[in-house]
Parts: C-alpha cells; sequence; structure tokens
C-alpha cells in the first residue's frame, strides 16, 4: 500500500514538473491550436489514390501540391511537411486515412480528398478535428451544402457542369435522344443524374441509363443495350480510363457514328492515347486554365521534376497546387510565434482559408464563397481532332 | 419419450430437406417472370442478343484459359494461385511492348506476313514470359511451403500478387497502356452478320480470341490425357506420396504444371490485349478472381470443367443481366448468385471433381 503512494506521488510530481516545464501557451482559439515545437513540422496532409485503379488522379495531384510545397517550404522559420495518404480511391480507405490525419496534433490543413465519395466521408471527421480542407477535385455539388466549416474547394462543381454540358448537347449540337452512363460513383452517378435533369428539362429524351462498374476492359455488353436504344449521343459521368474503354468500344458494339460525350473526368492527353482513333469526334468538358507565366512555369517545373508532361495523367494537378497554396498562405497569415514554437489556431486558420479572396493561382483567380466554393467559374467543351482536343464549335 | 424426440429430429430432418427445391422453385419463378417481362417489352432486337452472345463467348473464353491454370495447379496441389490472375497480367505486358517493338522498326504493318508474324510472337514472348514468372513464384513463393497447412500458401501467393502488381506499377508506370494491333486485325472492324435486318459486328480479334482458346483448350486436353506428362501430373493429383515411390519427380511435375498454367496466362493475356485494348498493372485482377469462379463452377480440379465454367460464366456475365432486366453494373451479383446456386445444388461444380476422391 505504501509503495502505491510513494508511486503516485512521484508520478505526480513528474506530471506538475513536466507541465511547469512546457511554454505557457495562449490559446483563445475556440476550436483550440496546434503547436508545432521547435524541430516539428507543419504538417498537411495531401490524400487521394496513389496506388491502385485511380492512380493516375491521385499522383499527379499530389505532384501539383508538392510544386507549391517546393515554391513555399516554411512557415516562419517551421518547414512545411506534405503528408501523403493513399485511398486507392475508396470512400472506405478514405475514412481510415481520415481518422489517421485527425489523430495527429501536427496535421493542421488537408489539402484534399480526391474523389467525391472519398471526401464525403472525410468530412464529419476533419469538421470534429477542426482540420481545415481544401478540395482539388472532389466536385460532387452536395459537398459544400453540408454545413461543414472546414470543406473547401477549387474546382469548378458538377451541378453548374451538368448545366452547361445539357445546354452545349441540346442547343449547339442539336441533339434530342441521348442515353447516360456512369460508373456508379459519387462524382460520375452525380453528375450523370444531374445532365439528364437538366436535359429534360430543355425538353430531350434520355433513351436509356446504363451504370457500368468501374474498372474493367470490357463494357461490350452494356454499350450493346445501350445501342438497342437508339441514341443519338452517349453521356459518360466517370473517369478517362473507363470512358476510353467505352469509347473505343462503341463502334462494335452497335453505336457507330454516335457521339461520346464525356465529362471533365475524361479530359486530357490519357483519353486520347488509351482509345486512340476511336478517340475522334469525342467530346469532353476542360476548365480551362488560362495561360499565364506562371503557369507555364508550372508546367515546365512539372516536367522537369517528374518526366511526363504536365496533364498527361489527369488535368488536374494545378488545382492540387492552388488548393495547398491556399493553405500554406493561410497558415502564413494565422500562424503566431510563441518562444520556440508556433502557435496555429484552428478555427482561425478554417476562417482564413475560406475567407480567401482575389487569390491568383494558376487556375485563375479564386475567391472563396461563404459555403465553401473556391473555383474561378468557368467551363468548355472540348472534342478530339485529329488526335487532339480542341475547342468544341459555338463556343 | 424417446419416440417423440425421434419423430420431432426426423420432421426437421425433412423440412431441412425441402430448402433446396424451394430455393430452386423461387429461383426459377424470378427468372422465368422476369425473363417473360423481358422477351414481352421487346427492348432488345435479336441483334442485341447476338451481340451479347458475342461478347459473351469472347469474354468467356478468355476466362476459361485462365480458369484452366487455377484448376490445373489446385489439381496438383490443392492450392489456390491468386498470384494466377497478375502472371496474365505481366504477359499481356510483354505482349504490349513485342508489339510496340515491331511497330518501332516499322514492321507491324509492312505485309500481310509481317503482321502475321509480329502477333506470333507477341504471342511466344508473351506466353514464355508469364511461364517463366510462373516457375519462379512456385520456386519462390510456394515451394518452401510445401509442407506447410494449406492456408499459408494461399496467403503466400496473395502476397505474391500483391508484389507483382506493385512491381508492374512501378516498372510500366501508372498509366494505361493500348495495344497497338496491325491494321488487319484492329479492334471494331470484322465480319458484318445481317440480324433481323441489323448489321452485327463479329470482329476478327473476338474471333481470333475465340478460336485460339478452344486450340489451347483442346491442346491442354491432349496434354494431360495422351502424354507422359500428362500421365505424370494424373498420377502427381491422385497421391504424391506414391507417385514419387513409383519414381515419379513431384518436384519436376509441380515445376511442369506451373509452366504450362503460366503459358496459358499469358496466352490469355496477349488475347485480352488485342481484343479488349487495354492493359494496366490491374488488369489481370477482375479476369483473375472470375476465372476462379469459373474454375469453382465447373468443377475445380477438373479441366474440362475450367472450360465449361469459362464459357458460362462469360456468357451469363453478358446476356443474364439483359434478360432479368438488370443495370449491367449487376453482372458481378448475378455470375456469383449462379455460382452460390450451382454450389447448393452440386457442391462439386457442374462437372464436379473427375481426378481423384481425396481432395472432395
Amino acid at each position: 500500500m505504501k509503495k502505491v503512494f510513494v508511486f503516485l506521488t512521484v508520478v505526480m510530481v513528474l506530471v506538475t514538473a513536466l507541465a511547469a516545464c512546457a511554454p505557457a501557451v495562449k490559446c483563445d482559439d475556440e476550436w483550440g491550436c496546434a503547436t508545432i515545437q521547435k524541430g516539428q513540422t507543419i504538417k498537411i496532409g495531401y490524400v487521394g489514390p496513389t496506388t491502385g485503379d485511380y492512380s493516375n488522379f491521385g499522383i499527379d495531384i499530389s505532384r501539383g501540391a508538392e510544386l507549391a510545397v517546393k515554391e513555399h517550404p516554411s512557415v516562419k522559420g517551421f518547414n512545411i511537411e506534405m503528408v501523403v495518404e493513399d485511398t486507392q480511391g475508396t470512400p472506405e480507405q478514405g475514412a481510415a486515412v481520415a481518422n489517421k490525419l485527425a489523430a495527429d496534433p501536427q496535421v493542421v490543413a488537408v489539402d484534399g480528398h480526391t474523389f467525391s465519395g472519398s471526401t464525403e466521408v472525410a468530412i464529419p471527421i476533419y469538421d470534429k478535428a477542426h482540420i481545415v480542407m481544401m478540395s482539388p477535385s472532389a466536385t460532387n455539388p452536395s459537398l459544400t451544402k453540408l454545413g461543414s466549416a472546414v470543406f473547401n474547394r477549387v474546382v469548378f462543381h458538377d451541378e453548374m457542369q451538368g448545366k452547361f454540358a445539357a445546354n452545349y448537347i441540346y442547343n449547339q449540337l442539336g441533339v434530342r435522344k441521348i442515353a447516360v452512363m456512369h460508373d456508379g460513383g459519387a462524382y460520375g452517378k452525380g453528375l450523370a443524374d444531374m445532365t439528364a435533369g437538366f436535359f429534360k428539362d430543355l425538353g430531350g429524351t434520355i433513351v436509356g441509363t446504363e451504370p457500368i462498374t468501374p474498372g474493367e476492359t470490357d463494357y461490350s455488353a452494356p454499350l450493346a443495350a445501350v445501342a438497342a436504344t437508339g441514341p443519338e449521343l452517349v453521356y459518360f459521368g466517370g473517369y478517362d480510363a473507363d470512358a476510353a474503354v467505352l469509347a473505343s468500344q462503341m463502334a462494335s458494339a452497335g453505336l457507330k457514328g454516335v457521339t461520346f460525350f464525356g465529362c471533365d473526368g475524361t479530359y486530357g492527353k490519357n483519353f486520347i492515347d488509351l482509345a486512340g482513333e476511336a478517340s475522334e469526334g469525342a467530346f469532353s468538358t476542360y476548365v480551362p486554365i488560362p495561360e499565364s507565366a506562371a503557369f507555364a512555369k508550372f508546367k515546365a517545373d512539372y516536367e522537369a521534376a517528374y518526366g511526363d508532361p504536365q496533364g498527361k495523367l489527369s488535368p488536374f494537378s494545378p488545382h492540387g497546387h492552388d488548393a495547398m497554396s491556399i493553405l500554406i498562405d493561410a497558415i502564413e497569415k494565422v500562424a503566431t510565434q510563441s518562444g520556440s514554437s508556433l502557435i496555429i489556431p484552428r478555427k482561425a486558420l478554417a476562417d482564413a482559408a475560406r475567407s480567401t479572396k482575389d487569390y491568383q493561382g494558376l487556375t485563375g483567380t479564386l475567391t472563396c464563397s461563404d459555403t465553401g466554393e473556391c473555383a474561378a467559374a468557368a467551363v468548355q467543351f472540348m472534342v478530339v481532332k485529329d488526335g487532339d482536343w480542341v475547342k468544341g464549335p459555338g463556343q | 419419450m424417446a419416440t417423440a424426440v425421434q419423430t420431432r429430429a426426423k420432421r426437421t430432418f425433412r423440412i431441412g430437406r425441402l430448402i433446396r427445391p424451394a430455393i430452386g422453385v423461387v429461383v426459377a419463378v424470378f427468372v422465368l417472370w422476369r425473363l417473360y417481362t423481358v422477351l414481352a417489352s421487346q427492348s432488345f432486337g435479336p441483334d442485341t442478343w447476338v451481340r451479347f452472345a458475342i461478347s459473351g463467348l469472347v469474354l468467356g473464353s478468355v476466362y476459361a484459359v485462365i480458369a484452366l491454370g487455377y484448376t490445373l495447379i489446385y489439381g496438383i496441389l490443392f492450392m489456390i494461385n491468386f498470384a494466377h490472375g497478375d502472371v496474365m497480367m505481366l504477359g499481356a505486358f510483354a505482349g504490349y511492348f513485342t508489339l510496340e517493338a515491331f511497330n518501332g522498326a516499322g514492321f507491324l504493318n509492312k505485309n500481310l506476313p509481317s503482321a502475321i508474324i509480329s502477333v506470333v510472337v507477341a504471342f511466344i514472348v508473351g506466353m514464355s514470359v508469364s511461364l517463366v514468372i510462373s516457375i519462379a513464384l512456385e520456386r519462390i513463393a510456394y515451394r518452401p511451403l510445401r509442407t506447410a497447412p494449406r492456408l499459408v500458401p494461399l496467403i503466400s501467393a496473395i502476397g505474391a500478387s500483391l508484389f507483382l502488381e506493385n512491381v508492374a506499377q512501378l516498372t510500366f508506370g501508372v498509366a494505361r497502356h493500348t495495344y497497338t494491333n496491325p491494321e488487319v486485325i484492329k479492334r471494331n472492324i470484322g465480319w458484318t452478320l445481317m440480324v433481323g435486318g441489323k448489321e452485327v459486328l463479329v470482329a476478327y480479334t473476338g474471333v481470333l480470341t475465340f478460336v485460339l482458346s478452344l486450340l489451347l483448350m483442346i491442346g491442354l486436353y491432349i496434354l494431360v490425357q495422351r502424354t507422359k506428362m500428362g500421365k505424370a501430373m494424373r498420377a502427381v493429383a491422385e497421391d504424391k506420396d506414391t507417385a514419387a515411390l513409383m519414381g515419379i519427380d513431384v518436384d519436376g511435375v509441380i515445376a511442369n504444371t506451373f509452366a504450362i498454367s503460366g503459358a496459358l496466362a499469358g496466352a490469355a493475356g496477349v488475347m485480352w490485349g488485342l481484343h479488349m485494348g487495354v492493359i494496366y498493372h490491374y488488369v489481370g485482377f477482375i479476369p483473375g478472381i472470375k476465372a476462379f469462379t469459373a474454375a469453382v463452377l465447373g468443377g475445380i480440379g477438373n479441366v474440362p470443367g475450367a472450360m465449361l465454367g469459362g464459357l458460362v460464366l462469360g456468357i451469363v456475365e453478358a446476356v443474364a443481366p439483359a434478360a432479368l432486366g438488370m443495370p449491367f453494373q449487376l453482372k458481378d451479383v448475378l455470375a456469383f448468385s449462379i455460382l452460390v446456386l450451382v454450389l447448393i445444388f452440386r457442391p462439386t461444380g457442374i462437372l464436379g471433381e473427375v481426378l481423384s476422391g481425396k481432395k472432395a
């Protein structure tokens, strides 16, 4: 019994001593502060699929983010560390990774998540942990309607894309009967449903809807089912790899001469490389990145650092860069030095990110709305002509 | 007292026996009802059904060739070689680089014989690479675990599968690659059938895949049933110890089996690339799982069973969703439902186990 008391006393003395040693940190932030000790790094998560079926997106965007960190490697003498976490593109893995980051007190912000499905499950986790998010590529419209205080994005959302696409197909291409295909994911299905809804509102007919299983290399049977409905155009919501398989198998499935119309997930050199000649005449949506000296430098840096030409793996590396730069800027604004450590108030950081105004990013001049929509709004429809994407007619 | 208990036991036994026919009736009624609704609605013309069937036959024949590899190895070692799909993937890549090399040298489309030579060489290279990988796999990942409990090599196989996938990702990159076919057998060209007044394309690559897989299956059947090596393989499958006592080199026979199944997987990989076009480091994963299903469906360990299982699975995937009026996203659900049903009614698969009673 006596031994126990002695032990407890020693423990208490030690705890008090340790507490006294730590610098008295003044933090009056509602959500608390992240304290970065001398020698530690400020951690910013990057979350996306870096292995698996959609690793081209995850790796490409992480490279954009990494270049942003290289441009701006430290805040007030504390190094920024980008912590890359892999979701393999799945919501389950997205939740697991979000929990992992939330458990690390040095993580103050997240560039991500990359896909809408994995973002949707991660938002409540970061909300609770008070970690600010800036997604480079999660485009599902509902994400900013969840009432999250931490979620923001620098990418154009699907509702606008769907509306513009339906309008373009109906009015510019003069098509009245379309079939809708999608990969069943939060992004693909959401976009396809939205486009179909707007197209119907305009007076067009949806002759068929056929979801596919993503990641396969044979879609001849679902395409044959679509062919039986006699569409003039096939609208697809999903990513480039699946889109390329669809486009290249359409002709042999009885859809010869039918236009393939993709979305911003299908835009990129990758689609043309994979579908080859079959890509000719296919449409997609492109959120244009204005030519600028900064973007030219980014492209050169990207190619020099990674060997691939920028834009080959996905169109989103500039978004990854902008999301990361905005986060680092916001940290710069709110971080204060206290003794030898850096104090980052979490609520102030989230507010700083959301009040971004007239930020000169690669993707345009970015201003965040009070729900966290920071994208520079513009959209363009592109068509493959002679093996390259060119602006579609009438724009 | 004793009689009452006995009657109750008897009654439960009878109810238990009713479950299988009941499932059968429910499924049959459901299928007939959906089939009737779909056919009555005439949403698909005869041309569409022919397209579904062609798609299913081609897919099924590739599944069958991959399934043969699963079945051969299971027959001999009673282990499921989960890395088999990845062996196929490496074969597909080998064929891809061969065709790229011929194309780069300007040989691929020079004339008809050069195109044929290129494709034949692509098959040989693809099969050889897969053969070597398969033998190496056996030596490194499975042979040291030969005497371990059955779950151990299974886990080793899953590890080998992940290893091969990640090596491929690091070596060939994350981007997908598209096969460069010779002009004469480009995808999307072929014979045109007129069905119900509409054109249906029978792609040359599809026919090539189907015919070649039939030839491979027949070849394998002859090899197993008619040659000395096949005899040794069957003997080892029956009983390894006795076979060893009879002077059969068991390790050699097992290595041969892995070589044959690897070569088959390589051929399947090249066929896949030529017909489907797109390959990447996970291209073997889904076909591997499906082919395993096909092998179980037909009766694992049974060579004709794997062929039948592959074709059935391919056709079910292509035709069943349409026939039952369901979206194609549910094709895997249907394929696995068929598997469950077959296992309920014939636990050893459609053709059952013919090699040995020991494994049942």
